[in-house]
């Protein structure tokens, strides 16, 4: 079992290698040999496989549920809330399960509360870099997706931006 | 470069940036109320004062440009004592009903008054607090006027962005008062945004009113599949109900923006669902089990007898990429390549093509929109077909100078613009110069011009010598189109999935087109028109909701909507992101490229695939784009040259008088999510046919009593 984990190889999306440039071909198979020509195509090379990587993973002899093996997390920095100007939450790295499908939740008969089964919906796990959180990640054995961080650009502004003149017709009228 | 110190730390900002800037890049938080990083700075709220060295008073560092060798203290106790004042003087007039408010718990009022406030008030007026009538913005806004502390952002953004000039202020001083001089909802597709700019609750969201509070929520980062734009947008859920929408920064798609439907519509999520599988028996439905309602469909096909290209699949406006390429594989695993959109003219080849990827995809990327020269828009509405896009061509408008044409119907547009022609001649006669007008000498010189085709082009029966029309346009005028940094031949698409389908070769042969189908599968299509289904065909309806197109099935299979998966989008500039599941969905549901691998379990023709994962390796290998998430590899000059070659050999010089058919009636519903919303048949009434909205919310029975009283 020791061994099988080791095998175990890691998939993460962002980290896939990308060899083949896009070709203007049609590049889905289109008769019925569909299969062998997926299969050809895997084996031309011009795919590469994800090396697995050389990690003990946790799960192995945690006593973790092998349930958790079967979901993904995600990995992303949490971005700020439009409503407000504060930007307290959006400084970690986060890392969270994605929901379990088909009856993770329900709303209870009696109460109209919603009941869960997913014993990982209220679990997160805060980082201070992407690295922390892949590595942790890598060492549960879990599947992760690392999401893009967005920041707002930088860009200068001016109080006298509001007299600035534009020449030819008036587009914009003041009505503050 | 500019160098001064904040709080005893140095920094070095770019000439011209705002004091408040060159703090926060400082690191130092500034409180704020009027300034926001995408709207003109106004200065009017006061809380942003810092002390600078030898000033006589605080400065507002909002208005005050950072100055070379200035000392800047956000922390002092001058600066505090100043914010406090200033705090203590918005509170003046303040309503404290923070308990009952809907913006308690994410209110920059209330935390900045955490820090800044006074527990006791030196003001007492013998008349009381300042009182405000409410104003009526429509079915989305509400309004709470009492609270309104004058930052002013609203009427910035409605003016500056949103281009809703009718909203101002009125009244000076302690009279001051947001609202649109006379009576008026705000018609506008961006309005709901004015909900997040204000800082207090003074403007909250109407539909999510007293429903639930910011900590209750969990929120989940996703995209949205309502329109092409792919607006980035964090879903607020609790337990198994979307309570509300909110947009999520990304300066390269829709900056902080989105749009009404988008953040609105989420209530059609709750009504109209198909939570179980159903098999026609006679003329209703029946609930089934899935084994049951799978071996049903596998038994109508072959019962069908349809062989090769009578097996149709068509897809509609909110499938998602891995169920496209699931039932396109699966079709031609069943040696079929009837492959077909939903739209008008979808279950023909499209007149753009799909060899060339430039061909369909918004080349010159969202965030260059602004700065266009000169913007042509033939057969496409902006405003109702990418809002959120349309704002930065207001941005040019305003900043750069863009001047506008548009052939195709009028609309209502929140810039000026020249509108040259309806039908499809007047683009062949613009584009050879043979139309004068100021416009049309601006566009032939300018130096960035820009061209944008929308999905009524494709629609149209002419439409491959439309874009032939174009495409030789921009290949003789390729030094000012097609530049190392400027693209100027885009495609506007209106739904979801089509860039994605057109991606993935989702769209059917020549042969294909002409053959009568004898077995149909739609996948979230709801927008064909009845013929296109035979009569005699065995229909087989997959989807969320039970919408137009479950009414012709004969088997319904009850798919997830697009906040209960996590599956890849393809906007219209060809951007790949993934969205994430929110909730789980209703009842028996089930996620979509699952329940087609299971019918091709069924029908003999296994899918290679075993997991989400498995299905994304296939998207890779169709085209590596398609799995590139959060990137964006807009086509070059020279693959673009490419793609408008083919399109430029293909057609005959335009002669059809047909004018081009706007494919959007209405902005607020156009997919079945939003048509089961409560929130946007009201804005139906109130913005599309004008009833007044305190109208709309009267149960009919009672205005009718009314009447007779
Ligand atoms: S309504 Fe809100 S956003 Fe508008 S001026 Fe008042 S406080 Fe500011
Ligand atoms: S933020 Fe500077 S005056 Fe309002």
């Amino acid at each position: 079992m020791i061994s099988a984990a080791l095998q175990r190889s890691k998939f993460s999306l962002n980290l896939q290698p990308f060899k083949r440039l896009y070709s203007n071909k049609q590049t889905v198979p289109q008769k019925t040999t569909h299969d062998e020509q997926i299969k050809e195509h895997r084996e031309s090379g011009l795919t590469t496989p994800h090396p697995p990587k050389d990690v003990l993973t946790a799960e192995v002899i945690s006593g973790a549920p092998e349930t958790l093996q079967h979901r993904q997390v995600r990995i992303y920095k949490p971005t700020k809330n439009t409503m407000q100007s504060g930007t307290h939450n959006t400084h970690h790295w986060r890392v969270d399960f994605d929901i379990l499908q088909g009856g993770g939740r329900w709303e209870h008969p009696l109460m109209g509360w919603s009941s869960s089964a997913d014993h990982m919906q209220g679990t997160n796990v805060k980082f201070q870099s992407k690295e922390d959180a892949i590595n942790f990640c890598e060492k549960q054995g879990w599947d992760y997706f690392v999401s893009k961080p967005r920041s707002p650009k930088f860009k200068t502004k001016q109080y006298a931006a509001n007299y600035y003149h534009s020449p030819g017709k008036l587009r914009l009228a003041q009505t503050k | 470069m500019v160098k001064l110190t904040v709080d005893g730390k140095e920094v070095e900002v770019p000439q011209g940036t705002a004091l408040i800037q060159a703090c926060e890049l400082a690191g130092a938080t500034i409180p704020r109320f009027c300034y926001h990083d995408r709207l003109a700075i106004a200065g009017n709220c006061r809380m942003c004062l810092v002390e600078v060295e030898r000033a006589p008073k605080p400065v507002a560092s909002c208005a005050m440009p950072a100055m070379p060798g200035s000392n800047v203290f956000t922390n002092s106790e001058r600066t505090n004592k100043a914010r406090e004042g200033v705090m203590e003087f918005l509170l003046a007039n303040h309503p404290l009903d923070c308990p009952i408010c809907d913006q308690g718990g994410e209110c920059d009022l209330q935390d900045q008054s955490m820090r800044y406030g006074s527990d006791r008030s030196r003001f007492f007026e013998v008349t009381g607090k300042r009182a405000v009538e409410n104003k009526d913005f429509g079915p989305l806004v509400k309004t709470s006027m009492n609270r309104c502390i004058q930052c002013t952002r609203c009427v910035r953004f409605a003016n500056e962005v949103a281009g809703v000039e009718e909203l101002g202020t009125t009244g000076r001083g302690n009279d001051l008062e947001i609202g649109t001089y006379v009576q008026k909802t705000l018609d506008s597709e961006l309005s709901g945004n004015i909900v997040d700019l204000c800082p207090v609750g003074a403007l909250t969201s109407k539909p999510y009113a007293f429903t639930a509070r910011p900590w209750e929520l969990k929120s989940t980062e996703t995209v949205d599949a309502l329109d092409a734009v792919g607006s980035n947008i964090r879903v607020d859920s609790r337990g198994h109900e979307v309570m509300r929408i909110q947009p999520r920064v990304n300066d390269d798609v829709n900056e902080e923006w989105i749009s009404d439907r988008t953040r609105y519509a989420c209530d059609g999520l709750k009504y109209q669902r198909l939570t179980n599988p159903l098999i026609r028996v006679g003329d209703r439905f029946q609930s089934a089990s899935w084994p049951g309602a799978i071996a049903t469909v596998a038994d109508g096909l072959s019962k069908s007898g349809a062989k090769g290209d009578e097996i149709q699949a068509i897809a509609g406006s909110l499938a998602d990429t891995e169920s496209l390429v699931a039932l396109k594989d699966l079709l031609n695993k069943l040696g079929s390549e009837n492959t077909a959109l939903d739209t008008k003219r979808g279950t023909a080849p499209p007149a753009h093509g799909v060899d060339h990827r430039s061909n369909y995809l918004y080349n010159n990327t969202i965030p260059a929109s602004e700065e266009a020269d000169a913007v042509l828009f033939v057969g496409t509405n902006p405003r109702h077909e990418a809002a959120v896009i349309n704002s930065r061509f207001r941005k040019g408008y305003l900043h750069n100078n863009t001047d506008f044409g548009v052939i195709g119907d009028k609309f209502d547009a929140i810039y000026d613009y020249e509108h040259i022609g309806v039908d499809a001649k007047t683009v062949g006669d613009f584009l050879s110069g043979g139309v004068k007008s100021p416009f049309a000498d601006k566009f032939m010189k300018a130096k960035k011009p820009l061209i944008v085709v929308g999905s009524a082009v494709t629609e149209h029966d002419d439409g491959q010598s439309v874009y032939a029309a174009i495409a030789k346009h921009v290949e003789a005028n390729k030094d000012r189109f097609l530049t190392e940094e400027w693209n100027g031949f885009s495609t506007l698409q209106r739904a979801a999935s089509h860039t994605a389908a057109y991606d993935v070769g989702f769209v059917p042969s020549q042969q294909a087109e002409s053959t009568k189908a004898k077995f149909v599968y739609l996948l979230n299509a709801d927008d064909f028109d009845a013929q296109v289904i035979p009569r005699d065909a065995f229909v087989v309806y997959q989807g969320h909701h039970g919408d137009h197109g479950a009414q012709f099935a004969d088997v319904v299979l009850p798919g997830v909507a697009y906040t209960e998966k996590g599956t890849t989008w393809i906007n219209t500039e060809g951007r790949a992101q993934l969205g994430r599941a929110a909730i789980s969905a209703p009842g028996a549901s089930r996620e979509d490229w699952k329940i087609i691998k299971a019918l091709s379990e069924l029908v003999g023709k296994p899918l290679p695939y075993e997991d989400v994962i498995g299905v994304r390796d296939r998207l890779w290998e169709i085209s590596p784009a398609l799995t590139r998430y959060d990137e964006l590899e807009s086509p070059s000059a020279a693959s673009v040259g490419l793609g408008l070659a083919e399109m430029a050999k293909k057609g005959t010089p335009v002669t059809s008088t047909k004018a081009f058919v706007k494919p959007l009636e209405n902005f607020y519903q156009t997919d079945p999510i939003s048509r089961a919303s409560v929130t946007m048949a009201n804005c139906v009434k109130s913005f599309v046919k004008g009833v007044n909205s305190e109208e709309t919310a009267v149960p009919p029975a009672e205005t009718q009593a009314q009447k007779h009283a």
